[in-house]
């Protein structure tokens, strides 16, 4: 069952949309207010740079001002939508940056980086608090803890396979089919949870 | 390849969970994403995966970006740069009483100047100075009488200070380098003796502005830090 707060800010989150679609700037402006921290929070976790983090917010934001009416009510929660754009273009900047440091290694730059604070949960604690769902977390759970961090690292870090082969100090074989095999399992539990759910 | 051909949804489906998870290389990301712009089976198998992963990905504690993040974006888009606010009565807005005490001020200065003027030839006119800075908001505000020697600066809404630094005010006369008046508090009232008289002193001053200079002030007597606030000298006849 979706907790209440989630639909209740699900329909907030749509009201405002829907105005913002009209001009309003008003709305514009609490939707930011309610969103950005959320957003943020993805953002610099994945780019661990305040900068970058900052534009791609910026791009998300003034396209959310341009293309509100293009968000379907029916096909996803506001929130769900706004997460997968932001987290896409953040793993599009990690990918190409990684991509241009095979040409050019990355000249030292001395932009403030964002290291996350020494009592911060780490991501594999975050996967099972941030679950709010009690589903969700039960289909956390179930997986092995290597899997369990394996995935985490991927879903707030961006890791590539490769990348959590090193930090998981495991063959790259080993860890894809681990990352696998946890995916068809969160695939099977979480399914069948939101069927339970939507029952 | 066609990714979307009924032997290969198997295929397409870990590609998919690996795409929204994120752990596809980069060479293999953009292949995909390129691919789910003209194949809607790709594209929904990708959106089907984010959703299912959504209340995980979701998850992670929220941080407040800048405030100067929401002034870009309302730049860019030309919209009004208000700090964006969850609807909030207008009485426990902090704003709506900065700008209530503003114009209660500015009141006072007025009515000041009312009561003031019948007696013009004994205190004279006073001159005022509103000093702000590149947003254009009163950050300090300099007041005197005419024949008085003592000019007082309020602190209306200047930025803070660093411990070691010094707040200075300069007179920039219309024909001679800055002469300054002296360090001024960085927040509260400060009250700076003229050696001569204001007709004398803000004859051909037609512009004040305060610096930001090591604590103590500017050693040499001419700023050396960065003009924070400037204002013209007004004088109320």
């Amino acid at each position: 069952m979706p907790g209440p707060v989630t639909s209740d800010r699900s329909a907030q989150l749509s009201a405002l949309l829907a105005r913002i679609a009209l001009g309003d700037q008003a709305a514009f402006g609490e939707f930011y207010a309610v969103t950005s921290p959320h957003l943020y929070g993805v953002a610099l976790r994945i780019l661990r740079s305040f900068a970058a983090a900052e534009e791609i917010l910026q791009e998300a934001y003034v396209n959310i001002w341009h293309h509100a009416g293009a968000y379907e009510v029916a096909k996803s929660q506001p929130l769900t939508w706004l997460t997968s754009i932001v987290r896409n273009r953040c793993l599009d900047t990690l990918r190409r940056r990684e991509l241009v440091a095979l040409i050019a290694p990355p000249d030292d730059d001395d932009a403030p980086s964002y290291e996350p604070p020494p009592d911060a949960m780490t991501a594999a604690e975050m996967l099972l608090a941030g679950a709010d769902a009690q589903s969700a977390r039960d289909c956390v759970e179930a997986l092995d803890a290597g899997t369990r961090q394996a995935v985490a690292l991927a879903l707030y870090q961006g890791l590539t396979h490769a990348e959590l082969a090193a930090q998981l100090r495991e063959p790259l074989g080993t860890v894809k089919s681990k990352v696998r095999r946890g995916l068809a399992k969160l695939k099977h539990c979480l399914d069948h949870a939101s069927c339970t759910r939507n029952r | 390849m066609n990714l979307s051909r009924p032997d290969r949804l198997h295929r397409l489906d870990a590609l998919a969970a690996a795409y929204a998870l994120g752990t596809l290389p980069a060479r293999a990301r953009l292949r995909l994403a390129r691919v789910a712009q003209t194949d809607i089976v790709v594209a929904a198998t990708i959106r089907e995966w984010e959703q299912r992963l959504s209340p995980l990905s979701e998850a992670g504690p929220p941080i407040v970006p800048p405030p100067q993040l929401w002034r870009l974006i309302a730049l860019r888009l030309g919209l009004a740069p208000e700090r964006p606010h969850t609807r909030v009565p207008w009485w426990k807005l902090l704003a709506f009483w900065r700008v209530l005490a503003l114009v209660a001020f500015i009141a006072v200065l007025a009515l000041a100047v009312v009561l003031l003027s019948p007696r013009r030839d004994v205190t004279g006119p006073p001159i005022v100075v509103v000093m702000s800075g590149a947003d254009a908001r009163p950050a300090l505000i300099a007041t005197l009488t005419r024949g008085g020697r003592i000019m007082t600066v309020k602190v209306v809404d200047a930025a803070p200070v660093p411990a070691d630094k010094s707040l200075e005010l300069w007179m920039l006369p219309e024909d001679a380098p800055p002469r300054s008046l002296g360090v001024i508090p960085a927040v509260g009232v400060g009250r700076i003796g003229l050696p001569v008289p204001p007709e004398f002193a803000f004859a051909r001053v037609p512009t004040l502005v305060v610096s930001l200079e090591q604590a103590g002030g500017s050693p040499t007597g001419a700023p050396q830090g960065p003009v924070l606030y400037s204002g013209k000298v007004e004088r109320f006849y």
